[in-house]
């Protein structure tokens, strides 16, 4: 016992003293973490749900939900908090829906590690295409020129399996979540 | 005395010089590649490395005496994850936009063989003064490193120049839109960063070559 001690003091010591270090700076640092995480996801929610007052939390199954108010508390719309998997790593996105489900109002992707330059478009002006599509079918991606009855989204040029994680997600929200929407009206 | 002091400012001298950790040790490459590709990334990165190993060297340093050898790696990597974590945990804080950029690589930093390397080589057999001025030195060189090859990665990839500034990247430089259908791509990718490593490593190569023929002569 006493070699065991005297060969490991020191590690053990350090061990506790640097454990004392992180806890503190993870205390005194977490508040502003989650507020930045807090404020890219609200920016997202005021992009894809346009005129909005007043947001409502919810979770439903599973993911976190916003119902968005207008000034006058009527309902403007929901925000739907997805992830899934992406090319390189987790993608994060926000899906609007319209107020009756039927309509995808906007997409913004708010975490994302893909390729720079590439996969990481999905964060910008590619997105446009996502305002004001049809929430009551499923979406596929093409290289091609996207036809709107078909429900496509077209690919980014050099980033195909990036665009199509995103798709996969909105998929997702359309089919699993956007259901279950109703009964929170 | 002064011996002391000028051989610390020589050690501070070589680690960005003659010693650079990445164009002439070839030390520690993989963030060198995947970070590189714009100049806001190579600085941050940078910067989160240097604050690590100087903490890494201090510590080592003021405990050399106490270290026994044959926990030296376990205290080394002890002290090098605490601090990669504080650098994390601060970036996230106060460089959101940077840090989800950076991704995987500020907690890699952990593994960066740059600074167990000096821990080892420097800090557990020296003083404060020369581990401080090692570190320092070895942490400029690896940023200057960084940001020469993230200049040239960014300009011809992306035709921009960004810079840290808080939460948000600062564009100090963008080419003209007519550049943009002339951009290589292939800059801001894997080969792209093994293209322009190459070419700068071979360059250092040549002019260190130089000095010392320059020298002999």
């Amino acid at each position: 016992m006493k070699k065991f001690v005297s060969e490991s003091w020191l590690v053990l010591t350090m061990g506790v003293v640097f454990a004392c270090l992180l806890a503190a700076t993870q205390t005194s640092l977490s508040g502003r973490i989650v507020e930045n995480q807090q404020r890219a996801l609200n920016q997202a929610i005021l992009e894809v749900v346009p005129g909005l007052e007043r947001t409502e939390e919810l979770v439903i199954g599973g993911n976190r939900v916003f119902k968005c108010a207008d000034a006058a508390g009527e309902l403007l719309g929901w925000a739907v908090e997805a992830s899934g998997a992406g090319f390189v790593d987790k993608i994060t996105l926000v899906a609007g829906l319209s107020a009756d489900g039927e309509r995808i109002t906007g997409v913004k992707v708010i975490d994302n590690l893909e390729t720079p330059g590439l996969g990481n478009k999905i964060e910008g002006p590619w997105a446009a295409q996502w305002r004001d599509r049809d929430a009551t079918r499923s979406f596929s991606v093409t290289k091609a020129t996207p036809t709107v009855d078909q429900n496509e989204i077209s690919a980014i040029t050099g980033a195909t399996y990036s665009s199509v994680y995103v798709a996969n997600i909105v998929n997702d929200v359309i089919t699993r979540i956007r259901p279950l929407l109703a009964e929170y009206r | 005395m002064a011996d002391e002091n000028g051989s610390n400012l020589r050690q501070f001298r070589e680690g960005i010089l003659d010693n650079n950790p990445v164009l002439v040790q070839l030390l520690g490459m993989c963030p060198v590649l995947a970070v590189t590709n714009s100049l806001e990334n190579a600085l941050v990165m940078g910067a989160a490395a240097t604050f690590v190993v100087v903490m890494s060297n201090l510590i080592t340093s003021l405990l050399r005496h106490l270290i026994k050898p044959h926990v030296r790696i376990l205290i080394f990597t002890l002290t090098i994850a605490t601090f990669v974590t504080i650098a994390d945990m601060a970036l996230k804080a106060y460089m959101f936009e940077v840090s989800k950029k950076l991704g995987a690589f500020v907690p890699l930093i952990i593994v960066n063989c740059m600074i167990i390397c000096r821990a080892e080589v420097v800090a557990i057999k020296n003083g404060v003064g020369r581990s401080l001025a090692d570190a320092f030195g070895i942490g400029i060189g690896f940023t200057v490193a960084l940001a020469i090859l993230g200049v040239i990665r960014e300009l011809m990839g992306s035709g921009t120049l960004t810079l840290p500034w808080g939460a948000q990247s600062w564009v100090l430089f963008q080419l003209s839109e007519g550049f943009e259908p002339h951009k290589w791509i292939v800059m801001v990718l894997p080969p792209g960063a093994f293209l322009t490593l190459g070419v700068v490593v071979g360059i250092t190569n040549q002019i260190r070559a130089r000095r010392k023929q320059g020298g002999a002569a």
